[in-house]
């Protein structure tokens, strides 16, 4: 007797109809490369919420609209009143929406750097292929595209609307370059800085909160020095204040180098590369503690 | 067959602690129960094997890799289960199995060919499309597996992979490791601090205790060493009787708790059968004899406790 199909009726048998045994794998296998890659795009995922809960993506796209709206904006006016100059620079725009940034990085680094540490999904990782330092500097290079969206896409807007409104093309292509390069290096700073404090705070709430305080805070104390300083006539105080957060370091240097705001930009060619040096040495001693800290993880 | 795992002199010294004291042993391709307490060095053994952490002294090498300096290689060919909680609660079975195939380097294509061909053997359906958060703690040991399998490893390495199931979900899990083992081909050490378990699925048991190796051997060793067997019958003070019956029959018996048990080391034949005369068939004409009903006989399985009970005394 057997059922339709020829499946023998047989009810004690284990084996049911979808069993079809045991498949070995025989295809090719990536490299640390391949494998670095792939961990870095999951990563950027991520931090959008892709890929994880509903909820999850809530924050980043609000964010992510809340930072392009004034961009669109700005576009909507520059179309109907036919304006012939830009009336926001590509590089100053990070600066008035840098609020937006710093929640965002501070939000989404827990997303890359606390999440496997507080589910214990590390623990995969570490006894896979790839090794700790490699994991660490996929997962930072995911918060950094992640977060360069943040500030390339308005530049990116801004600098279409500028090539179909017959602006100056040389002139804007350079702004938009020099508003480029200053993104990566603002961007490379924050997120090492958000990575790094993500890394060692397990608790997501705590990880938040100290980079929005570290970032926003700090960026706010350098902000008023340089307010004070300004208004004593003593600027040689706020340049020198200016060092001291990337925010602070990224308007001296958009001032310097773009049309940006600072009240004391760094006011000699010496001063406008220790300002670069500094963010990007920010930014390496990040990726080296990062570096550092997901050794000693693997081998805890 | 090549030795799945080959250890000399194998040292951890944590300063405070030595997690692991010389050990020498050799694990054989199968089933490999990894038994010691709490602290015995378990965890520590496969972090060492991972080629995670550096022993203090000795070598070892896995699947014919030297964990010293072939790291990366051992961890592509190996899968690991760990005994605490690891799987994001806001992702998917199904994303995370493909998620970690990449990690050990498949293509996107075939991580998801085997994510869904393991998810189906570890019994995980519908549910599989949910965030694992809501899973039951049967469920997110069967996505725990799914991920250590999902790369075609040659070795797995599964520690305390029943650990809070409930007895049902724990004789699933037992029939997935035996099947892993023994159908899929591919070799498996489990730990365990729950002998009974071990010795149902293992072709082989390793014993350690304090950071050393106290026994390995196969299990079928382990359980004819003491060649007795456990019998339970039922009727009017049913034990007494059979235990005073078995002994006027020249066996070695005693109680323990609602049961009996009986030497069967020792050849049997005082009785009328004569010298040839199997103790099995003793218990059963004796239990006939006395009208009791004969419930339970087989072989007596506590020896691997035993062999643990021993270390427990004064050290």
């Amino acid at each position: 007797m057997s059922q339709p199909g020829g499946i023998p009726a047989n009810p004690n048998s284990a084996s049911v109809i979808h069993d079809i045994g045991y498949r070995p794998y025989a295809g090719p296998r990536h490299g640390e490369g391949a494998i670095a890659r792939a961990l870095v795009t999951t990563g950027f995922r991520n931090a959008f919420g892709l890929g994880r809960s509903g909820r999850s993506k809530i924050l980043p796209f609000v964010l992510l609209a809340f930072n392009l709206a004034p961009a669109l904006a700005i576009a909507g006016a520059i179309m109907l009143a036919n304006l012939k100059e830009m009336p926001i620079g590509y590089a100053r725009y990070a600066a008035t929406t840098q609020v937006l940034l710093g929640i965002f990085v501070a939000a989404q680094a827990p997303v890359l750097f606390s999440r496997d540490q507080r589910h214990g999904t590390l623990a995969l990782y570490l006894a896979r292929p790839l090794p700790a330092p490699a994991y660490a500097i996929a997962r930072w290079l995911a918060l950094l595209g992640a977060t360069l969206v943040f500030l390339i896409l308005p530049i990116v807007i801004l600098y279409a609307v500028a090539l179909l409104g017959e602006f100056d093309l040389t002139d804007e292509t350079r702004k938009a370059a020099v508003a480029v390069g200053l993104a990566l290096l603002l961007t490379a700073a924050i997120t090492g800085i958000a990575g790094l404090i993500a890394s060692v705070s397990t608790r997501r709430g705590f990880g938040v909160m100290a980079t929005i305080a570290f970032l926003l805070l700090g960026d706010g104390i350098v902000a008023a020095i340089q307010g004070i300083s300004s208004q004593e006539g003593n600027e040689r105080i706020g340049e020198i204040a200016g060092l001291f957060s990337p925010y602070s370091l990224y308007r001296g240097l958009v001032t310097a180098w773009a049309d940006g705001s600072s009240m004391t930009p760094p006011n000699s060619t010496a001063m406008e590369w220790l300002y670069a040096a500094v963010l990007l040495a920010i930014a390496l001693a990040c990726v080296a503690g990062l570096v550092w800290r997901y050794r000693k993880l693997a081998t805890k | 067959m090549d030795q799945v795992v080959v250890t000399e002199g194998l040292t951890k010294d944590y300063g405070a602690v030595l997690a692991l004291d010389g050990l020498t042993v050799q694990v054989a391709p199968g089933v490999t129960g990894l038994v010691g307490a709490n602290g015995a060095g378990k965890s520590t053994l496969i972090k060492i094997l991972l080629g995670l952490i550096p022993p203090t002294a000795g070598r070892a090498r896995v699947l014919g890799h030297d964990i010293a300096t072939e790291g990366p290689q051992i961890r592509a060919a190996v899968g690991y289960l760990p005994e605490h909680d690891c799987l994001p609660p806001d992702v998917s079975a199904s994303d995370f199995a493909v998620h970690m195939a990449m990690m050990s380097g498949l293509p996107r294509v075939a991580a998801r060919e085997r994510a869904a061909d393991v998810l189906r053997h570890v019994g995980l359906a519908e549910e599989r499309y949910r965030p694992m958060g809501g899973y039951s703690t049967g469920m997110k040991q069967k996505a725990k597996l799914a991920q250590a399998l999902v790369h075609d490893p040659k070795l797995v390495f599964l520690d305390e992979p029943t650990n809070g199931l409930d007895p049902a979900a724990r004789d699933e899990m037992l029939g997935l490791i035996r099947r892993i083992g023994h159908d899929f081909g591919i070799s498996i050490i489990v730990t365990s601090h729950l002998l009974g378990e071990l010795e149902r699925v293992s072709d082989q048991v390793v014993v350690l205790d304090g950071g050393r190796l106290l026994r390995a051997s196969r299990t079928d060793d382990f359980l004819d060493a003491t060649g007795a067997l456990l019998l339970e019958v039922l009727g009017d003070d049913a034990q007494a009787r059979m235990l005073d019956a078995l002994t006027r029959a020249g066996l070695t018996a005693a109680r323990r708790g609602s049961m009996l048990t009986v030497d069967a080391s020792h050849p049997a034949g005082v009785q009328d059968g004569g010298a040839d005369a199997d103790v099995h068939d003793v218990i059963r004409d004796t239990a006939g004899a006395l009208g009791l009903g004969l419930v339970r006989l087989q072989a007596d399985h506590r020896r691997i406790e035993d062999v643990f009970a021993d270390t427990s005394g004064p050290r």
